[in-house]
């Protein structure tokens, strides 16, 4: 363990590095060098952070779920690994609402300028906020629940949450929606324009880049809390085996 | 775009361009900042 922690400390400190530079790269293509939409004007290049950050909250809700799955899996045959899994779930369920909220925000402030209206309820943009609304709700019955059972809870509580991700995915599909139609995978008239695309690109591999690392870090953290929490629970029933009888 | 035409706050547009890279910058930032002061709080663990 102490051999293992100095290189991972360094691949972090890399990971760290890239995630910086890719996302400055993106910065750049972002703001300097794509051309002006022209029909949106300047207002247009919020889809280089929107769209990467929805797209990556739409990623880590199934972090969570797998997670999850491994926690009721694992929950009575193995428990250390159970616990491992729900610190993963957790952390997945926080990224989640960070992209999703950031999503919801520039999204909303895109909707202002573009359409004249901060929201709408379609199809997209309500099962979006139900998503967030769902990892919230998962976060609130972990950190409030007193049943004793919060863990197994919320770990059932995100199965029911990841059904709510193909819909998001797909609604822009199954419905007319005030949301625009899917520019990767839509019909026949879809797609980017070839002078968008870099800039798309880098900031999609660089918020998918930070992503990984801070839910890694998120992750570290929940397992350092959970080791720390056993070696008091340790220390207390030493202490009380030490008091004379 | 430069710099200057960024920071321009004087049409709707270019308020709310602005407004969305700072959300996007404040809110990663604000949570790996929120996760790096917890773990520099928590003892490292002797298990």
């Amino acid at each position: 363990m102490e051999q293992r922690t100095p290189s991972l400390r360094s691949v972090a400190w890399l990971w760290f590095g890239i995630a910086l530079a890719v996302l400055i790269v993106g910065f750049r293509q972002a703001i300097f060098l794509t051309p002006t939409d022209a029909a949106q004007g300047d207002v247009g290049r919020i889809i280089y952070y929107h769209v990467p950050s929805a797209m990556m909250g739409l990623v880590f809700p199934y972090v969570n779920f797998v997670a999850a799955l491994a926690y009721l899996y694992w929950r009575r045959r193995d428990p250390l690994r159970a616990l491992a899994a729900d610190a993963l779930a957790l952390a997945a369920a926080e990224v989640t609402v960070v992209f999703v909220s950031i999503g919801l925000l520039t999204g909303m402030l895109w909707g202002r300028a573009v359409w004249g209206i901060w929201w709408t309820w379609d199809a997209r943009l309500t099962t979006y906020l139900l998503l967030w609304l769902l990892y919230v709700s998962y976060l609130l019955l972990r950190r409030f629940s007193s049943t004793g059972e919060s863990h197994t809870l919320s770990a059932v509580l995100s199965v029911f949450a990841a059904v709510d991700v193909p819909i998001v995915y797909m609604s822009i599909r199954w419905w007319r929606t005030q949301h625009p139609a899917p520019v990767f995978g839509g019909d026949a008239n879809s797609g980017m324009d070839k002078s968008m695309l870099p800039a798309f690109f880098w900031n999609l591999a660089g918020w998918a880049i930070w992503g990984i690392f801070i839910l890694i870090f998120r992750f570290a953290l929940e397992r350092r809390r959970q080791i720390a929490e056993q070696e008091a629970a340790l220390q207390a029933i030493e202490a009380s085996l030490e008091i004379p009888q | 775009m430069t710099w200057h035409s960024f920071f321009n706050m004087s049409t709707m547009e270019h308020r709310h361009l602005l407004m969305a890279y700072a959300v996007v910058l404040l809110v990663q930032a604000g949570y790996f900042g929120w996760t790096a002061l917890n773990w520099f709080r928590l003892k490292r663990p002797r298990l």
